[in-house]
């Protein structure tokens, strides 16, 4: 007990610091509970019945849903209000025509749902938050899967480092500790106490030949650090630096024109030049005319986006005809090469025939605003370049086969066919893929 | 540890005082006056501590740091409505038509998102094409016209000029005034001229027309010989500033059409030029060279239709000469005599009657007497073409035509050329009237008289006494600056227009840009000021349904129409051949020095002396750039200064000599530059130098600006020394004096007189006859080294132990000769005339920085592509009684009368390539197609690879050209001129080394466009910018793999050759073996 007391005088902070560790790991470890099952019958619920008026956190024509059971509580009864919201208003309740009347007086339709079923739906809208807010902060990073594991290891090094320095520094304590218990019973008087740093300064002195590759360690451990990072200058996007997400002049929203669950555009009905031109181009407004003219109203900002777009080609939606007053929009380009790159769309989109994900990154489920995903490095690119294979063989494309029947037809090229064929396959690099004057000129 | 060992170059350093040798070892050659500042408290007084300095300076270090790191936003903005036809990133091409009064051409433009960026012939349609190569011919002049467009001292729109003053002016105000201005005139009784150059436009025609009906009588036959003196009160007047009256007025009096014939070449077994510079300005050169070089190629020649055989008599060495198989040089007095003796030669053959005999030196004359066999042989089969704008010698050029049968073979005069249709004498008549003061209103379109004309000063006189006076130019240059109004005209680019260059063919111009600023073309102002509100373009439209009746959508997509030409008879040739031989002879008289004034393959009449692109264009003989110079033979000139060959060769260091040169009372000093080959005694000038020398502004390259702003010309102005005699102007000076001045003048040359040095992997030229004999290894032996090694198994090793230079190397093989692509390209000498039009369009492609005058002269220009130019030499390996450093001398020097080659030369992309390996970095390295790359991103400048590159083709940036520095030079800087780069290619900054690329944009374009639609690449898909702006198919590019492609059927050919083959260097470029039909008693280097 006398050594633990020791130890305690000495050190507080140690004990506090391992407690907020454990503390902290077991906070790590639990989540918010949510019912599932109360949730998803209750999301599934509400896109069906409520979606096109209402969203689950946010005014749209109808107010945010989310909250609705506070803002109802002991002013009426929330469900028959949902039920049959004119009946409810004739029945007399001042709470149901004040909304009536702030809303616009627009009349929301009688719901066929049962008592449960409104309580999924709330359910689904006051939860919908945490949930949303819980599964971005992962989506932040690149891979979520692949960027967890990275990272959690590096947690866990840290901590056993952290535990190991701990212990280490509370051995050293014992140790000088036991010493002068040992000198106090010979009768020798205590040393005076040194301190950490003062002990490590007097192992380095006696122990010059390992603290200098200490030391060298040290430095070149710093060196290679600084050279790796510095590898991150300039470059935005990857999974080891932020995204670069530019604010834009029009709050356009990838993922609801062409999510899956939304509207599920094709890409190339906007981007059209990426099929024939090196430029995916952004859309020039009229392209965004082919439906707006029609569709003046958006589920997450409504009316306010749309109208910028018709500022920009002269529209006037009252009227519904065309002013002939253009104003250009100045947009913040996200995907920048540097002059001395040539890329080409048309080579990846048409020849290839990649997703556009495969570098843009889930721009339709998970991008709002739009953000540059891949690092757009040369390495980047070479690395893709290296292990991408390039079907030249039994392709319906004429070019390849011609490639292909002057790689098998002299014996240079039979050699050269075997060397590329060592992986089993033809990668792009193998076609010349790695070379400068493909991009550079 | 230094050594206290002394070392004393000089006594004087012993003496601490005063050393001269110490004064130049010192860095700074005056002490610095350190003590003087911290005597005078200059620290101290300072609130700047060291401590402080150091703070800010880490300051900003870091500050500049961090904020390198934030990448700046960068803005985008798209189309509001995209129009359907740009896709951005994807050049559109449209068909259009050059027409300047001088060159015409079919052609198609590039341009990217709405900006013309490139010129080139039109591969489908115009008398540009050659249907061999299923090319279109444009020279240097017409594929960097794009670029003026971009010119920043263009007019922005209509203003008004009174006393020296110019005031910009609204279309509306130009309209009133200009129209009150006619009125005026017209009831004042006074006549309204128009002078154009040559109008082939029927809708300007129609036009004109249509203003003579508004405002005067049209008495006017359309006829330019007899339009100024008839009556009308609009009279229309065409003036060429280089004319070719005189052979209008002998077709006049031969054909009785005031008319330039139309030659067909491409029937011409025997052509001859006498001072007529065919290939490269003189008439109409776009169709010449095609047809020409059609009959060149060896390959080609039948019994029935032989290679052609060209004879040249010249005074100067033009580029046509060079070409020749047989050139003599023959002084301009000389010229009517020669003419006369073929005449008298052809005539007595063919039992003519005869115009009297020339008087001749005796090599000339029995020169004239071969050429004169050689035209009776190729009777109907040859022509003879005179540049000597007189119309006594050119009566009697129509005789020796006619005699030999050549009217309705080779020249077409019942459908004759719509070219060149000015009248000197019309013009010579104007500037009395203007002085009379019977015009009271005179426009002027595309012609530039107070500068072109000898008698400018009395044109400007003139001018001022016009109560109206307007110019349609696109500058306020050396006339428009005197006019009242300038009214500009849009650039061609900008411009709807139709032509008819031929009986039958309609080629349509289309406009391939909005107009850059507020100019209106002169067509609809004549239809304005007539009251007419047509847009120009329905105009045109109308106008052409009208004669031809043919689709304008299709005609304008084609670029032209093609209908069938009414045939016609021709009109029987009838001449007063006394009359001609005595006005041939009027006034010759061989002078003690003789002068020859001509027009440059670059800027021509000095139309386009705008054009950084064409004054950078290297000369095609004496690759002199930025000036004009007095061309004179070497032996002449080492006369007259006592200076050695040696000491006469221009380089950065040696500047020219001034040489003093007085006709008709005119005293110039011009730089004298050696030109091998110029007949003896006789110097040739260039004209359309030296604008702008009174401070108009014609755009910045044709007048450079001193530091002070005062105009500073590029070269000087040789108009004046250009006489109307009779009713021609003329070219030629029997009686100049010329004369050394002891001054230097600095020129920019891009290469000295060089010739071949006998080194036979670098120029290899044989004859017809051998190469009949099909045996290459006569004429095209492939070079060998000795190896130690007894090869030939005689038993011994010594100097016959020879192997061929390809079958050594250091290298291991490259897989690229069997697998993929292996871009190449076979450069046949037979069809390259040394135009330069391939470096005019590798300058647009690949966004080719121009450098300025005083950076050529330092060797820096950046041309990827130049042609190189050999002169034989008298002297030869094997010639015996001179020792060896005698013979090495002898090969030097250029002889009298040298064969002139031309070698187009760029990046070899060599296989093996010395560059590649020396670089520290990697930058340039080697593909899988055969294209040596460059990474200009990757290049730190240690230029190792252009030392180490026996082409010299690289160049390096020594400045960052792209920069305000070079901002009087280079357009690529200001914001207008930038307009013009290629954006596929990207802009080179100062320390990057660049080179020719193959255009590999072009090919990363051509095999993406056959991936796209998966086939494999035609050949002929993918063309090189020269390739496709040679339209003679003297650069042929493709794929060497493809066993099928025209470029492997140059390289299999057995005259293709591989340049310093004994280097080992393994190019993807080959060069074939020029061949010259040259026979016995020709001077020729077999």
């Amino acid at each position: 007990m006398f050594l633990v007391h020791r130890l305690l005088k000495r050190s507080p902070s140690l004990f506090s610091t391992a407690a907020l560790l454990t503390f902290l790991l077991v906070a790590g470890g639990a989540s918010a509970q949510v019912d599932q099952a109360q949730y998803d019958s209750g999301e599934k619920l509400f896109k069906a019945n409520c979606g096109s008026c209402h969203k689950p956190d946010k005014d749209m024509t109808g107010p945010a849903v989310a909250g609705a059971t506070e803002r109802w509580d002991g002013k009426g009864d929330l469900h028959l209000w949902i039920k049959d919201s004119q009946g409810y208003i004739k029945s007399g309740n001042a709470h149901a025509k004040e909304i009536f009347e702030k809303w616009n007086k627009i009349v929301m339709p009688t719901q066929p749902l049962s008592t449960e079923e409104i309580d999924a739906v709330l359910y689904y809208a006051d939860h919908f938050a945490t949930v949303n807010s819980s599964k971005a902060a992962p989506a932040g990073a690149a891979e979520p899967a692949a960027a967890a594991t990275p990272t959690n290891n590096w947690v866990w090094w840290a901590i056993t480092g952290l535990l190991f320095l701990v212990v280490l520094v509370s051995l050293g304590g014992v140790r000088s500790q036991l010493s002068n218990a040992v000198r106090e019973k010979h009768g020798l008087p205590a040393e005076a106490p040194l301190g950490t740093w003062g002990r490590i300064r007097r192992w380095a002195v006696r122990n010059k030949g390992w603290a200098s590759v200490a030391v060298l360690l040290i430095v070149v451990w710093l060196v290679v650090m600084l050279w790796n990072w510095m590898f991150n200058i300039g470059v935005y996007g990857g999974d080891k630096v932020a995204h670069y997400k530019p604010s834009q002049p029009i709050a356009f929203d990838h993922s609801l024109h062409a999510g899956k669950d939304n509207l599920n555009i094709n890409c190339q009905y906007c981007h059209s030049g990426a099929e024939k031109s090196r430029h995916a181009g952004i859309p020039s407004a009229n392209v965004c005319m082919n439906c707006h003219q029609a569709i003046s109203e958006g589920p997450k900002t409504g009316t306010a986006e749309i109208a910028k777009i018709y500022e920009a080609v002269g529209w006037d939606p009252n009227a519904m005809k065309y002013s002939g007053e253009q104003k250009p929009i100045v947009w913040n380009k996200v995907h920048n090469l540097p002059d001395h790159v040539y890329f080409n769309h048309s080579q990846h989109v048409a020849v290839a025939k990649l997703e556009c994900q495969k570098c843009h990154g889930p721009v339709d489920t998970e991008m709002d605003q739009v953000q540059q995903w891949s690092p757009l490095t040369m390495r980047w690119c070479l690395d893709c370049h290296n292990t991408t294979e390039v079907k030249v063989a039994g392709t319906d494309n004429g070019y390849y086969e011609e490639i292909h029947r002057r790689l098998t037809q002299t014996p240079m090229g039979q050699r050269e066919l075997r060397k590329y064929l060592e992986d089993e396959k033809i990668t792009v690099r193998e076609l010349g893929g790695f070379e400068c004057a493909k991009c550079h000129y | 540890m230094s050594s206290t060992k002394r070392y004393w170059q000089d006594l004087s350093e012993l003496d601490p005082a005063g050393s001269p040798v110490k004064a130049t070892t010192a860095e700074f050659n005056e002490p610095m006056p350190l003590d003087q500042v911290l005597a005078d408290g200059g620290i101290a007084g300072s609130t700047t501590s060291r401590r402080d300095f150091l703070k800010f300076l880490g300051f900003s270090v870091g500050a500049a740091t961090l904020a390198a790191c934030e990448a700046p936003v960068i803005k985008s903005i798209p189309y509001v409505n995209k129009p359907e036809e740009i896709t951005p990133g994807v050049a559109n091409w449209y068909a259009s038509t050059y027409y300047d009064g001088e060159d015409f051409a079919s052609v198609l433009v590039k341009t990217r998102e709405g900006r013309p960026i490139h010129v080139q012939g039109n591969p489908r349609f115009g008398v540009n094409r050659n249907p061999g190569t299923g090319k279109s011919a444009v020279n240097a002049r017409i594929n960097s016209s794009v670029l003026s467009l971009y010119d920043s001292e263009r007019l922005q729109g209509p203003a008004e000029v009174s006393e020296g003053n110019m005031a910009q002016r609204s279309w509306a105000d130009a309209d009133k005034a200009i129209g009150d201005g006619l009125a005026k005139a017209a009831a004042a009784g006074k006549r309204i001229v128009i002078l154009t150059n040559t109008v082939i436009s029927p809708s300007t025609k129609e036009a004109i027309n249509v203003f003579k009906a508004k405002h005067g009588l049209k008495l006017n036959t359309g006829d330019p010989a007899v339009s100024a003196s008839v009556g009308g009160t609009v009279d229309h007047v065409q003036y060429d500033p280089v004319s070719y009256a005189g052979i209008a007025s002998a077709n006049l009096k031969t054909f009785g059409k005031w008319a330039f014939p139309s030659y067909d070449l491409t029937k011409a077994d025997v052509v001859v030029g006498i001072g007529a510079d065919f290939l490269s300005n003189w008439g109409s050169t776009t169709e010449n060279t095609w047809q020409y070089t059609s009959r060149r190629r060896p390959e080609d020649a039948t019994t029935a239709r032989p290679m052609s055989r060209h004879w040249q008599f010249e005074s100067r060495m033009s580029m046509t000469g060079a070409n020749a198989d047989k050139r003599v040089a023959v002084r301009p007095s000389q010229m009517p005599q020669l003419v006369l003796a073929l005449h008298d030669a052809i005539a007595s053959a063919t039992g003519n009657s005869g115009a009297g005999k020339g008087q001749l030196p005796e090599g000339i004359a029995a020169a004239a007497a071969r050429c004169a066999k050689d035209l009776l042989a190729a009777k109907g089969k040859s022509v003879v073409m005179c540049g000597v704008n007189e119309e006594g010698v050119q009566v009697l050029v129509n005789s020796i035509n006619n005699m030999l049968g050549n009217y309705g073979t080779t020249i077409d005069m019942a459908n004759e050329s719509p070219f060149f249709r000015g009248n000197d004498a019309a013009m010579a008549q104007l500037v009395k009237d203007l002085n009379a003061g019977t015009v009271g209103a005179i426009l002027i379109h595309g012609v530039n008289p107070a500068y072109t004309l000898p008698n400018a000063e009395e044109f400007k006189a003139g001018l001022k006494k016009a109560a109206l006076s307007v110019s349609f130019s696109s500058h306020a240059d050396e006339t428009a600056s005197l006019c009242n109004w300038i009214t500009p005209d849009h650039h061609w680019l900008e411009s709807w227009g139709d032509h008819n260059p031929k009986a039958g063919t309609f080629a349509l111009t289309q406009p391939t840009i909005r107009p850059l600023f507020d100019t209106r073309q002169w067509g609809e102002s004549l239809l304005k000021w007539s009251g007419q509100d047509n847009d120009w373009r329905s105009f045109v439209q109308t106008v052409f349904k009208g004669t031809t009746g043919a689709s304008w959508e299709q005609s304008l997509h084609d670029g032209a129409y093609q209908g069938n030409a009414a045939a016609k008879e021709a009109t029987a040739f009838t001449a007063d051949l006394a009359d001609a031989a005595r006005r041939a002879m009027d006034g010759v008289k061989e002078g003690e020095w003789e002068l020859e004034v001509f027009t440059t393959e670059a800027l021509a009449s000095g139309l386009h002396a705008n054009n950084p692109w064409l004054q950078e264009l290297p000369d095609p003989i004496t690759k002199v750039t930025w000036d004009n110079y007095i061309s004179i033979s070497p032996e002449d000139l080492s006369a007259l200064t006592g200076k050695s060959f040696k000491q006469l060769y221009i380089g950065q260091e040696s500047p020219a000599n001034l040489l003093r040169v007085t006709v008709n009372g005119i005293s110039m000093e011009l730089p004298a530059v050696m030109s091998p080959g110029q007949a003896p005694k006789t110097i040739s000038v260039a004209l359309g130098y030296g604008r702008g020398a009174n401070g108009e502004r014609v755009g910045r390259a044709a007048c450079l600006r001193n530091p002070d702003g005062s105009p500073a010309p590029v070269g000087q102005n040789a108009y004046p020394w250009t006489t109307l005699r009779g009713n021609t102007m003329r070219y030629e000076a029997m009686e100049a004096t010329v004369e050394p001045t002891g001054r230097t003048y600095a020129i920019a040359l891009t290469q000295t007189q060089m010739t071949g040095m006998d080194r036979g992997s670098i120029v290899k030229e044989t004859t017809f006859t051998v190469w009949a004999l099909n045996k290459p290894e006569e004429y095209n032996p492939p070079h060998t080294l000795r190896v130690h090694e007894d090869v030939n198994k005689d038993g011994v090793i010594d100097a016959r132990d020879q192997v061929p230079a390809t079958s050594i190397n250091l290298w291991a093989e490259h897989a690229i000769a069997e697998t993929g692509h292996r871009w190449g390209m076979s450069i046949d000498l037979n069809a390259c005339i040394g135009c330069g039009a391939c470096i005019t369009a590798c300058n647009s492609e690949n966004n080719i920085s121009v450098v300025g005058k005083d950076e050529v002269r330092r060797s820096r220009e950046m041309h990827w592509l130049r042609i190189d130019r050999y002169y034989t030499s008298d002297t030869h390996e094997d010639t015996e009684g001179l020792s060896w450093a005698g013979k090495l001398a002898g090969m030097e020097k250029p002889s009298a009368d040298p064969t002139v080659i031309f070698i187009p030369m760029m990046c070899q992309h060599c296989n093996h390539a010395p560059c590649e390996t020396v670089c520290p970095v990697a930058a340039t390295t080697h593909s899988e197609e055969g294209l040596n790359m460059m990474a200009y991103n990757r290049c730190i400048g240690t230029r190792y690879c252009a030392n180490n590159c026996p082409y010299k083709v690289r160049r390096f940036n020594w400045f960052n050209y792209v920069t305000e520095d070079f901002s009087q030079v280079n357009p690529a800087w200001d914001e207008l001129g930038r307009m013009v780069l290629n954006p596929d290619v990207v802009v080179r900054s100062r320390g990057v080394m660049e080179k020719c690329t193959l255009c590999v944009q072009r090919i990363q374009e051509g095999k993406l466009e056959a991936k796209k639609e998966g086939r494999p690449v035609k050949d002929g898909d993918v063309q090189t910018a020269c390739s496709a702006a040679c339209g003679y198919g003297a650069i042929t590019f493709g794929d060497l793999n493809d066993t099928g492609s025209a470029v492997r059927a140059g390289r299999d050919n057995p005259r293709g050759y591989e340049m310093l083959e004994e280097v080992g260097t393994a190019p993807n470029v080959t060069y074939l073996v020029k061949v010259r039909n040259a026979a016995e008693g020709d001077n020729h280097q077999a």
